[in-house]
Formats: structure tokens, sequence, C-alpha cells
């Protein structure tokens, strides 16, 4: 990433230690103002960890949290040009709707006109024009979550944090409110920063995605980078169904797994380097046994409404999970196809910083695909 | 048809023994002869005896003056103690805190007076209205604690965070935020200690002196002297005010929040 201009988050070498307990090691991150990042990882992985030193919660045990350039580690929470939507959406209960919205503002000692006039703009952007009335208690859960998402914003921040926000709606409101979410983020133009677990919210939602395990970021990248291109083990488990064999890279553009070679379209590492083959199941498709790359038997088949999942073995014991359109009677032996850009390889350990300083290296040298 | 429950009787028969002697008292204060035996017509004169006793109406203005004081005082240091105490970061400290506080709970009255004597005395301090006050007020103090603490335990820690990222100062936080929240709270261990601090006879015995006095420390002393039914008048009118203060407390606590507005409201929603 080349940036001239100054980050409006910024990360430098951020520890964060809780007695002997590590929560983040070495968190490095610039983030550009306007744009809808997400932190994506399992539970403890230490993404809400993030949020909280941004929103002034809790201070880094090292390194430094910077806004705008300047180092913001001793700003106190309420000081701080960003807000928070909380995961249980810490409503006060001693007020109703309008007050809750009105709090920010009236903190601020704007007029009692001008607090209205932002209030009722708030609760139009999330569309509760007419529960300014309304007891907390007598919203949904829905409608609670969208109060502080009005809340959070009535106080112009800067940058809006949403930690797991969807995560109590049921599945259809949480699809409403992921394409609401980025509607508002692009209508206000302000940088949101979004937590989740939900690596299907993550790539649906966001221009950029920190994917985080055990307190360390394992990659960042726009969501196709991420999903096309996962840097480890982790991230491609995490991110989407996978298939991962072991195998060698013998050469640059020839990969050795379950015992045959295979064309593919990395390169730049060692010659018989140990790596792990990543082939997603929607890039599998079922074929004859003449016609296959590979031959597997068929364990297993579910009815998933647009495709068929389908559980295979092949002949070394390995498992294959294929998505498809063509159904297969099961224990029957059939091909299995792929095609080579289809076949990621990823190194054990290699760096962030390694893998992007690798990918720009061959993919200048590249064979012409098309 | 509702069945026949065994449950039900035990119920009826636990309150009728509790309320009894108390509805006995009531009904012997309308008595118009002087003893409790023995009925002898409907009659007012316990009730003018009383209304024309001047020192004995000096003495409930005093008691109640005494518990509107000391109540209000330990409600305040109660609450603050509770804070303090929800405050603390480990939670072998809240407990150890939690469990002095219990302590006083539970240790007898006459121990709590005893010592509150000795430590008077020990101060050269004189004993009457202020010792009697003070003396209420610290055994109070727990009897808040415990109603407020759960309220704080309950209340969910991320409204805090909330509002201090909403740009609240601490104090902008306790007082708009925790105190209305935990109000119930404080509320409920407000009139607890209005009737403890009412009706305590043993601590108030041993530190009240010569020159003042509460209603049950008088009531006791005459009725040492043989009961008059002028007693009965007396308790009947304390039973009533409490009576009322049991239903000031849930008219307050138990308030609708939004009443007729928010009502109206929703019902033109559901009819336009």
């Amino acid at each position: 990433m080349t940036e001239t201009k100054t980050p409006i988050i910024a990360f430098d070498q951020v520890d964060l230690s809780f007695g002997d307990t590590q929560v983040l090691k070495d968190i490095d991150f610039q983030i550009e103002a306007g744009k809808f990042y997400t932190l994506l990882g399992p539970s403890g992985s230490g993404k809400s960890t993030i949020l909280k030193l941004i929103s002034g919660q809790l201070e880094p045990t090292s390194g430094d949290v910077l806004f705008e350039g300047q180092v913001m580690n001793d700003w106190p929470a309420e000081k701080r040009p960003v807000n928070t939507v909380f995961q249980n959406y810490a409503l006060f209960p001693n007020m109703n709707v309008f007050d809750n919205v009105a709090f920010g503002p009236r903190l601020k000692h704007l007029s009692a006109a001008a607090t209205k006039t932002k209030v009722v703009d708030m609760l139009h952007l999330v569309k509760l024009d007419d529960y300014a009335d309304r007891e907390i208690n007598e919203l949904s859960g829905g409608q609670q979550q969208r109060v502080a998402i009005a809340r959070a914003l009535a106080n112009d921040p800067e940058v809006l944090l949403l930690d797991e926000p969807l995560s109590a709606l049921d599945y259809k409101l949480r699809k409403d409110m992921q394409g609401e979410l980025r509607h508002i983020q692009k209508e206000l133009g302000i940088t949101f920063i979004f937590v989740t677990h939900d690596q299907e919210e993550a790539l649906a939602m966001s221009d950029w995605i920190f994917v985080m395990n055990d307190g360390i970021i394992q990659q960042n990248g726009t969501p196709e980078d991420i999903y096309d291109e996962p840097i480890n083990h982790f991230v491609a488990n995490f991110i989407g169904e996978s298939n991962i064999v072991p195998g060698i890279m013998k050469e640059d553009y020839l990969a050795h797994f379950v015992g045959k070679d295979f064309e593919n379209v990395d390169a730049g590492m060692r010659p018989n380097e140990r790596v792990e083959v990543v082939l997603r199941p929607e890039d599998l498709d079922l074929t004859s046994v003449e016609e296959g790359k590979l031959v597997v038997t068929i364990l297993e088949q579910s009815f998933r409404g647009d495709y068929y999942e389908v559980q295979a073995v092949d002949d070394d014991g390995n498992h294959w999970q294929v998505q498809t359109t063509n159904s297969s009677p099961v224990g029957e032996r059939v091909g299995l196809t792929f095609d080579p850009e289809d076949i990621h390889i990823m190194r054990f350990n290699e760096s962030e910083d390694d893998f992007d300083a690798r990918l720009e290296q061959y993919e200048d040298e590249k064979p012409d695909e098309n | 048809m509702s069945k026949f429950k065994w449950s039900h009787l035990y119920l009826w028969v636990v309150f009728a023994l509790l309320y009894l002697p108390i509805g006995f008292l009531i009904v012997y204060s309308f008595n118009s002869g002087n003893v409790m035996q023995g009925w002898q017509g409907f009659s007012w004169s316990h009730y003018q005896e009383l209304f024309g006793d001047a020192h004995l109406l000096e003495i409930v203005l005093d008691t109640l003056v005494l518990a509107l004081l000391s109540s209000t005082l330990a409600t305040a240091i109660g609450t603050m103690g509770a804070l303090w105490i929800d405050r603390q970061p480990r939670e072998l400290t809240k407990n150890v805190l939690l469990s002095l506080n219990n302590i006083l709970l539970v240790s007898p009255d006459v121990i709590i007076g005893a010592s509150f004597l000795i430590l008077f005395t020990a101060l050269g301090f004189s004993l009457g209205f202020v010792s009697v006050l003070l003396a209420h007020i610290a055994f109070s103090i727990p009897i808040v604690v415990l109603m407020v603490l759960p309220r704080l335990r309950e209340m969910n820690q991320s409204l805090i965070a909330a509002a201090r990222d909403l740009g609240a100062n601490s104090w902008q936080v306790l007082s708009q935020i925790v105190l209305p929240v935990i109000f119930p709270g404080i509320l409920a261990g407000f009139f607890m200690a209005f009737t403890y601090s009412l009706d305590d006879f043993a601590v108030t015995f041993f530190v009240t002196g010569n020159g003042f006095t509460t209603l049950s420390v008088e009531i006791y002393s005459r009725a040492r002297q043989g009961v008059s039914l002028e007693i009965n008048a007396l308790s009947t009118m304390m039973f009533l005010v409490s009576l009322l203060l049991v239903l000031c407390y849930y008219l307050i606590a138990l308030r609708p929040k939004k009443p007729a507005a928010a009502r109206r409201r929703r019902q033109r929603e559901v009819n336009p």
C-alpha cells in the first residue's frame, strides 16, 4: 500500500497484556478515512480489544495508537473523535429513544433546537422516525440496534466503531442491516470499523478486512484478496470452506500433491519446498473417472437449494468437499476436476510482508494466462 | 371453581396468626372501657386522649424527624459505600467488604446498642438526639448498602462505557446514568432504613439518655406501668402510617414510566 494521506487511525507496534496473558502482539496497521473496515476473527482473537484501544476503554501496554498522526494513547474516551456501537447496544434504560440519541449532543451543549434537529435526522437515517417517544424496553432487538447506531452517529464521530452489532439479530434482519449499514457509511462518508466473527458478513460489507487470530493480524486485504489468496491454514479455513492437503512445490508453476503433479500459477518458492495446497469446494467439479484429475468416491451428498454439497474421499484417504450442480449417487467413483488457477499454494510461516513481496515479484514475470 | 389447596389454607392461617394480635389491638383502641378485657362499647375517647397528650405527640414528631433524618443520611452514605464496594477491582475485596457490612446487619441490636453506649461514654459524648441520630444512621447504612449493591452488580457495565464514549465525564456518568438506573434500589434502601429507625427499640434504649426519647422507648416505659388504651390508639395510628409508607413505596417503585401519552399513541397506531 502506498499512502500519501495521513491515516485517520494507525497502530504502531501495539502490544497489550493483562498480567501474564498477551492479548495483542505487535499490531501494526493504518486505516484510511472514509472506508468500511472489518476486523474478522474467532472469539478471543483480540478484535474487540483493538476497538477498545481505539475508543479509549483500554490503553496499550507498549506501542502507539494514533489519530491523524497524533499519539492518542492517553486521551480519555470522552475526548476521542470516535464513537462505539456496543454489542449489547448499551442503551440507557432510564431514558426514552429521543433522550438516548440526544445524550451526546446535550453533553456537547448543543442548543435544544439543534439537538432536536440532530436527533430527528439520525432517527430518520436509521428509519425510526416515529419512535422518538418510545421507551427502550418497548423496542425489538432490531429497533434497539438502530437506536444504538443513531446514538453513536449523533455525536458526529470521525470513526464509528461497531462491536459485533448484528450478532444478536436473526438471519433475515442481519442481512437487511448489513446492507443498511453499508448504505449509511457511504451516505455519511465517515470511517467504519466493524468487528465480527462472521466471515460471510465481512466479505459482504467491507472495503478492507483484517483477519485476526491469537492476538495477531493474520492477513489484511480486500475481501477478494483474502478469499482468493489466503496466506495460511487458519485464514483459508476461517474464510469460506476449504480443502487443504499437504504438497510440494517442485518448481515454479508445478505443484505436487496427492501423488500427482499439477500445473498451477504460483511461484517464488524454494525448489521442493513443503507447502499446503488449498482448493475451494466451489472451484471443484465432478466429472467422469477418465476425465478427472483425481478419482474420488462419494461419501455423502446433501441438497442446499442452489447446489449440492458433496463429501468425497480419494484413494489416499484425503477428504474432499465439493459444491456442484451435478448430483451423484453415494458410493459412486467419479472424477474430480479443477483449473490450474484454482490451486492456491500456502507456505508455512510466511509473513504478510514476504507474501506480498513474493506475489509482486512473480506477478510481473508470470506467463500470460489469458 | 378453584380446587381446595392445603397450601392456601396454611397461608391464611399464618397470616391470621400474624395479624390477629394487631387486629385485637386496633379493635380495643376503640373500646370505651379502660382495659383490654371485655368490650364495653365503641368510643373515640382514647384517640381524644392521645391527641390531647402534647408530650406524646412531641415524641411522635421527634421520632419521625429522627427517622427521616437518619434514613436520608444513611441512604446517601450507604449508596456511596455501595458504589465504592462495587468499584473494587478484586472480587475478594468486594466480598470481604460485603461480609463486614452483613455482620453489622445480623449482630444483635443489644450488642450494637451497648457498643454505641460504650463508645459515646468513652468519647465523653452527651447522650441525646445527636447520639441517637448517629446510632440510627450507623445501623441503617448496612441496610442501604445491601439494597443498592445488587442493583449495581446487575447494571450492564457497558452502559458506563457507552456514556463515556458519548462524552460524559465521571460526574455525568454517575448523575445521569448510574444513579437513575439504581434508583429503585436506593428507594428501597431509604424506606427500609426509615422503618428500621422508626421501630428501633434496643439500640435507641441504650443511647437515648434522659432528655430525648422515641416512641418505641416511650411505649415500652409506659407499658411497664400497665397498658393504657391510649397506647393502643397510638399503635393503631403507627400501623396506619406504616401501611401508608408501604403503599407509597409501591406507588413510587412501580409507577409506569410514561403513563398516558405513550399508551394513547400506541392505541392510535393499532386503530388509526
